[in-house]
């Protein structure tokens, strides 16, 4: 089975994998799609992905997210050709860049649980980056708003800390 | 620590914390991204936050969006606080990237950096303006895997690795290399680059696991030394580079007194191309006027393994194809080969594609040979010196787009 498995990917990732949402959402994928999902690949590895894999933290509007995500990486690592490379790398960066901006936040989170669920690094650090984008040049207090994170300091705690790390906080 | 209770009623109500939900490994993925200076200050944000920074993996002491530039002197007192405050905590990646260096500063960025070493940090990258020189002490760190220089005053002492047995990737960008650097030293280093940089005398890179190496701009042409798992190189000398004779000697040997070139250069033995031997991938670019690669042909070893080789017109002069010739010889499994013709691409004017005449017989030599490439801005007398050459190999036909001619036909 391993050696047939294995076969199917050299050809292209010929045999077909069915990834299933939480919400029982369906997904026909290619081995050599799915697995750029560290966790799929040790699956497929490992010879349990007959029935279906069943993804109990992923709803199926992220899930078509990152499958769509995968689609357009799938060439990545198998791409050997530095000349097709070049034009594709840009394409590619444009569809990661339209892809992380057009997201709301509720949803870039998902997409963060999920990758990382999932373990697909370019993914997970590409929301990370997009994170880390939109906290960075905030004050804390812009930080709080930005994903409604709840100020659970009293005015005396946070006043404290700020004095403790006053170091960080000069300028 | 996980989600707050709080927080976690929060996010799944959908309106609330949205960090609530990200466990603290994804957290510290995203303080590792930010300035230093922002995700310390993270701490105030709630109680979840108050010491995540100082277990986060990653540290960038740079220059924020929107800050002024990052000098040592004004940065001092933050990263004292900083380094200390986190502890031993194991570092992953570490940034430093500063503005300005005095000389007064340079024993407390060296004690930085032994202590970021000391937290077993995988990924160094150092990047200096003004350069600056360190201390003359060697890395020692069985962790460090990848180092990325720019902006240094390289000496012997920093560039010997062998204390750092895990190294794979060294990235050395607009470095000058002190006159007393010789060598660079690395049994585990797989990657290197060497881009943009100034040195006064040829230092020497000892890597025998080396397998990819990149050469762009350098002052002076390093002396490889055997690096037999070699598979991929890229070597561009620009007219940067000093290894030119002015009076267009391409032995590097004129012994012209006012020909800087040359000078000590008779004496050497061959600089590049015997340490690239055993590449199976190869692009050797050179200004016409550079010496290194045609002098080297004197020793000219067999690339036995090498499969495909881009060359530039620097091996097409005018009426003298043997350099060419002479490398072709040499490298019996090419299977593809590319001559980039005055014309430094990525697109090119004039894009041919030679194929073999169908009902020929294949040279003895370059058996293998399948797809040969000639790009070029325009087809001129030296392009057609090469397009004949190229017929000698049995490379009759030519493609260009939609056309098709034999090479006899155009260049009688």
């Amino acid at each position: 089975m391993a050696a047939a498995a294995a076969e199917a990917t050299i050809d292209g990732g010929g045999k077909m994998i069915i990834l299933i949402s939480a919400d029982g959402k369906r997904f026909e994928v290619t081995e050599a799609v799915a697995s750029q999902s560290q966790l799929i690949s040790n699956m497929i590895e490992d010879d349990c992905t007959e029935n279906g894999v069943r993804l109990p933290n992923v709803d199926g509007d992220i899930l078509t997210m990152v499958v769509d995500y995968c689609n357009m990486h799938a060439g990545d690592a198998a791409a050997d050709g530095d000349t097709t490379k070049a034009s594709s790398t840009e394409e590619l960066k444009k569809f990661d860049a339209e892809l992380v901006q057009a997201l709301e936040n509720p949803v870039l989170f998902k997409l963060i649980l999920a990758a990382n669920f999932l373990n697909i690094k370019s993914l997970l650090d590409m929301t990370c980056q997009r994170v880390a984008d939109m906290m960075s040049g905030k004050t804390p207090e812009q930080m709080r708003e930005t994903f409604s994170i709840e100020n659970d300091f009293t005015p005396e705690e946070e006043a404290a800390i700020r004095q403790e790390n006053a170091w960080a906080f000069d300028d | 620590m996980p989600p707050t209770k709080k927080a976690k009623k929060a996010a799944a109500a959908g309106g609330g914390d949205l960090t609530g939900a990200l466990p603290d490994a994804m957290l510290h993925r995203i303080l590792s991204l930010l300035p230093a200076q922002e995700a310390v200050r993270t701490c105030v944000l709630a109680r979840r936050w108050r010491h995540l920074w100082r277990s986060a993996p990653g540290l960038r002491v740079v220059r924020a969006a929107g800050r002024p530039p990052a000098t040592v002197e004004e940065l001092q007192g933050f990263v004292d606080h900083l380094l200390l405050l986190r502890g031993g905590s194991p570092l992953d990646t570490c940034e430093l990237s500063f503005d300005q260096i005095r000389r007064q500063d340079i024993p407390r960025v060296n004690l930085w950096i032994r202590h970021i070493v000391m937290c077993k940090v995988r990924v160094l990258v150092l990047h200096f303006h003004p350069h600056c020189q360190l201390d003359k002490l060697p890395l020692v760190s069985q962790h460090l895997t990848r180092l990325e220089l720019s902006g240094l005053i390289l000496n012997d002492s920093f560039l010997d690795f062998s204390s750092c047995p895990a190294l794979d990737y060294l990235d050395i960008v607009q470095c000058y290399f002190s006159s007393s650097l010789t060598n660079i030293t690395s049994q585990s280093l797989k990657r290197l680059r060497i881009i943009k940089c100034y040195t006064g005398s040829r230092p020497h890179v000892h890597a025998t696991n080396l397998v990819s190496l990149h050469l762009d701009t350098i002052t002076r042409t390093p002396v490889l030394e055997r690096l037999p798992s070699l598979v991929k190189a890229d070597i561009k000398l620009n007219s940067q580079c000093r290894d030119f004779c002015s009076f267009d000697d391409f032995s590097g040997g004129c012994n012209h007194e006012f020909c800087g070139g040359c000078r000590g250069v008779q004496a050497e033995n061959c600089v590049l191309l015997r340490g690239l031997s055993e590449a199976k991938n190869l692009a050797l670019v050179a200004e016409t006027k550079m010496f290194v690669f045609r002098r080297d042909l004197k020793w000219c070893p067999i690339f036995r393994n090498l499969k495909t080789l881009l060359l530039n017109e620097c091996w097409c002069v005018p009426s003298d194809l043997s350099a060419l010739a002479c490398i072709l010889q040499h490298s019996p499994v090419l299977e593809k080969l590319t001559l980039q013709l005055f014309s430094m691409g990525p697109k090119h004017k004039v894009e041919m594609k030679g194929s073999r005449h169908p009902s020929g017989v294949s040279a003895a030599m370059l058996k293998y040979l399948e797809i040969v490439e000639v790009k070029c801005e325009v087809v001129d007398e030296s392009v057609l010196d090469v397009l004949k050459f190229l017929s000698s190999l049995n490379i009759c036909k030519i493609t260009t787009g939609t056309h098709a001619f034999y090479i006899h036909s155009i260049c009688i």
